[in-house]
């Protein structure tokens, strides 16, 4: 039977290019890192220099010596995730354009948070303490610029999608831009800005941990020290508390979002 | 061709879904369940494939046993048998022509259907299904692209590509607007006249029924209370399988 | 006139909250010794700091050391994404609890739940004694890490997928396999991939940073600059890295829309 079949569309050229360079690309990256096989076997007998202190906890010396530290490293994540966090609130306003109709302003905010993101947070956290001098206030303020660089991006992209219904209505009533921001636009976003805050909090507890590795706070410090004379006896209690604050936090945020949500 | 023996349905729940209906379908018959939601229209045809299974009684199709086949008989007889959704169901982001093949599966080995090496007499049945309901020239386009009747024609024409011997369509027009849904129903009974593939079709729209239906049969509550011919069918009638009078929102009218 | 009063409850617990994170600030605040002084005082602290990065070095010096560095970065990240994407995707349907059944599923979420709860930091830690310093640490370390997040990503996408497609399948005498290769996939493709280049932007990050502790990266070069107090130096680290990381991000996100928006084909 005759029928017209039609013609198969040419496949695109992010397919034809891609997935080969992808493939190409890793192979090529696990060269360039130098994956032998011989070598890793023959370090694989060193797992015992790890694996044996790891599993010989030993709590007294951890309870003893590092609760201050643990304590330090959260509250370096709740004071960091809080100020960064509402700092970003009234940023991630003017990066908007839903917004902020002035398109200079909007460029200059949203390139400030692109260019934000891409520094890594422990990045943030060397240049403080170079600054401001060794210590958790050099954290604090590096974890703030890693706050604000997720809550900007993440709440700036819900303000692009708010229904502007209430927003027009306020406006056309007289009120002023930020008025009206403030009594339309906020309010819906709320809920929002909230789950965003409890992850980036969640964030922040376990990217503080590592703070003290450059010297800028938490129990980080203490795990580096421990590292190098290879006490995993010390250091596994250690990560053990801390993989059970991080779990309590995941929970207790789960519930808080259930109430308010 | 189909034989329901005494079919019973009862959920999990406790919820009594068909209460033994006896039912008897010729090769070659157009038949279309009417009823209220929840009436057992859904779960009667679905009994003919199995997707649920009867608690008691037992379905026939072509002299084989639904109810009762192993695995591997299920899967021969489903081939054998088209199904189209309410919800069309088709895979969005696949294309229009991937849909249709995938009522080939049962009949190509997995490497190829995985590697997209169909054999070209598979493609060429899925191409003439296409063309039978008039979309041929979409193949390459994305489901998700199409509007709803153009999804349920894809629908169709993947039960087609399964060269199967029974049609069943669950509401299948239950979103489409009427001049849509009459395109549908038209497909559906070409079908059935040009290929002599037996169909069943659950409707809820009465006029639909009256005018494309031959047999019709009347479900209420799971049980059978009509079987008649379409031309028979009186408004009293359609009280009684309702329960009800009949409302504005039992027809599907006209585009106005 | 009856006006209606909020209701207690939501007030209460507005108050609640408010209190709450007052609180925690003042008492994570005074715990840290940090005070507001210290807050106006950074600000030009910090420029101190910029200023002293330029002019940047951009000998030939410093360009022959950092920018293979910064390579190794990418490459660590790419292999380590790579891991990542490979093995989690089969682990993702494990978790997946429309796929398996119960216990196998919770028991996979619980193993992908501790896998993530480790930065890739600690990792690398681990792993240092034993693959020793170099990039191969850091490429376990992002991959394993990987794994638990990808994991848990993906297995959401996969609890989501509508189940349709796959009564269809079901219905026309396909089998499982079938309806998880024909149905199941297709619909999730799109977004594990976009969640597998999404991983590929953070872990380029993350492997910026594992050089502090020996595990191949541009890190050690940052840290090593800043001590020496060759600012000069340290800022073109930080001007290529942040070069890479945009490039990256960019071109990303521009393939992570491509997807998920898919091609239109015009009939």
């Amino acid at each position: 039977m005759m029928i017209n079949i039609p013609k198969k569309p040419k496949p695109s050229l992010l397919s034809v290019l891609g997935y080969p360079f992808a493939f190409l690309f890793s192979i090529y990256s696990f060269f360039q890192i130098g994956f032998n096989l011989e070598d890793f076997r023959r370090n694989l007998q060193n797992r015992r220099l790890v694996t044996d202190p790891l599993f010989d906890p030993k709590w007294e010396w951890a309870v003893e010596n590092a609760t201050a530290a643990l304590i330090e490293t959260i509250q370096i994540a709740i004071l960091a995730s809080i100020l960064g966090c509402f700092i970003a609130l009234p940023l991630s306003f003017y990066a908007s354009r839903a917004t902020n109709q002035t398109t200079i302003t909007y460029y200059i905010y949203k390139s400030f948070l692109n260019f934000i993101r891409t520094i890594p947070d422990l990045f943030w956290a060397m240049l403080f303490t170079v600054a401001v001098g060794l210590g958790p206030f050099a954290g604090v303020l590096a974890l703030i610029m890693f706050s604000m660089a997720i809550m900007g991006k993440l709440l700036s992209e819900t303000i692009d999608s708010i229904d502007l219904g209430p927003l027009e209505a306020a406006k056309s009533s007289g009120a002023k831009h930020n008025q009206a921001v403030f009594s339309s636009a906020l309010p819906q976003i709320l809920p929002n800005f909230t789950a965003y805050f409890l992850y980036i909090f969640e964030l922040c507890i376990r990217a503080s941990v590592i703070l003290g590795l450059v010297g800028a706070g938490g129990v980080g410090r203490i795990i580096e020290t421990q590292r190098i004379f290879l006490r995993f006896d010390r250091i596994s209690p250690i990560i053990v508390l801390i993989l059970f604050a991080v779990i309590a936090i995941e929970q207790f945020s789960v519930w808080l979002r259930r109430k308010i949500l | 061709m189909i034989k329901f023996k005494n079919v019973s349905v009862t959920y999990p729940g406790g919820v009594k879904a068909l209460d033994d209906v006896s039912l008897e379908i010729e090769e070659g018959d157009f038949l279309i369940i009417v009823g209220m939601s929840g009436a057992g229209k859904s779960t009667l045809l679905r009994t003919v494939n199995n997707l649920v299974k009867p608690t008691n009684g037992e379905v026939l199709v072509d002299s084989k046993n639904v109810t009762n086949a192993n695995k591997r008989e299920l899967k021969e007889i489903r081939s054998d048998i088209g199904m189209i959704f309410q919800t069309f169901n088709l895979v969005n982001r696949s294309s229009v022509l991937k849909n249709v093949l995938t009522g080939r599966l049962s009949q190509v080995s997995t490497i190829r259907s995985i590697l997209g090496l169909w054999p070209q007499e598979d493609k060429q049945i899925a191409f003439e299904a296409l063309n039978k309901v008039e979309i041929l020239e979409k193949a390459y386009v994305r489901g998700s692209n199409l509007s709803g009747g153009q999804q349920q024609r894809v629908g169709i024409a993947r039960a087609l590509a399964q060269k199967p011997k029974v049609m069943l369509a669950d509401e299948p027009v239950a979103s489409l607007d009427p001049i849509t849904s009459r395109v549908v129903m038209k497909y559906l009974k070409e079908i059935n006249q040009e290929l002599g593939i037996t169909t069943i079709v659950n409707l809820h729209f009465l006029d639909l029924a009256k005018e494309f239906g031959e047999r019709l049969i009347g479900l209420k509550e799971g049980k059978l209370v009509y079987d008649g011919k379409v031309g028979d069918v009186s408004d009293q009638d359609f009280e009684n399988i309702y329960g009800r009078a009949i409302k504005a929102s039992d027809m599907l009218g006209n585009d106005d | 006139m009856n006006i209606p009063k909020q209701p207690i409850s939501q007030k209460v617990l507005k108050y609640l909250l408010t209190i709450l994170i007052v609180a925690a600030s003042i008492w994570s605040a005074s715990g840290l010794e940090v005070t507001p002084e210290r807050f106006f005082e950074a600000p030009s602290k910090i420029w101190i700091l910029i200023t002293a990065m330029f002019p940047l070095d951009l000998s030939s010096e410093a360009i022959e050391r950092i920018v293979p560095k910064v390579g190794e970065s990418l490459f660590i990240a790419w292999a380590g994404t790579v891991i990542g994407a490979l093995f989690s995707f089969p682990i993702s349907f494990l978790a997946a609890n429309n796929v398996t059944f119960n216990v196998l599923n919770r028991f996979t979420k619980q193993i992908l739940n501790i896998i993530r709860a480790f930065p890739e930091l600690i990792l690398a830690f681990v792993f240092l004694p034993i693959t020793g310093l170099g990039p191969l640490t850091g490429t376990l370390a992002v991959g394993i890490h990987s794994i638990g997040t990808l994991g848990k990503l993906s297995s959401e996408v996969i609890e989501g997928i509508d189940e349709g497609p796959l009564e269809a399948i079901k219905a026309s005498g396909g089998s499982k396999i079938s309806e998880l290769l024909f149905g199941v996939i297709p619909q999730v493709m799109p977004t594990v991939v976009s969640y597998w280049l999404y991983r590929f932007e953070i872990n380029l990050r993350a492997s910026a940073v594992l050089g502090v502790v020996g595990a191949g990266g541009v890190g050690a070069e940052l840290i090593n600059q800043l001590r020496f107090r060759d600012f000069p130096r340290a800022g073109t680290v930080l001007v290529v890295t942040i070069a890479m990381v945009l490039i990256v991000d960019t071109i990303s996100a521009a393939i992570r829309k491509r997807i998920i928006k898919g091609r239109d084909i015009k009939v």
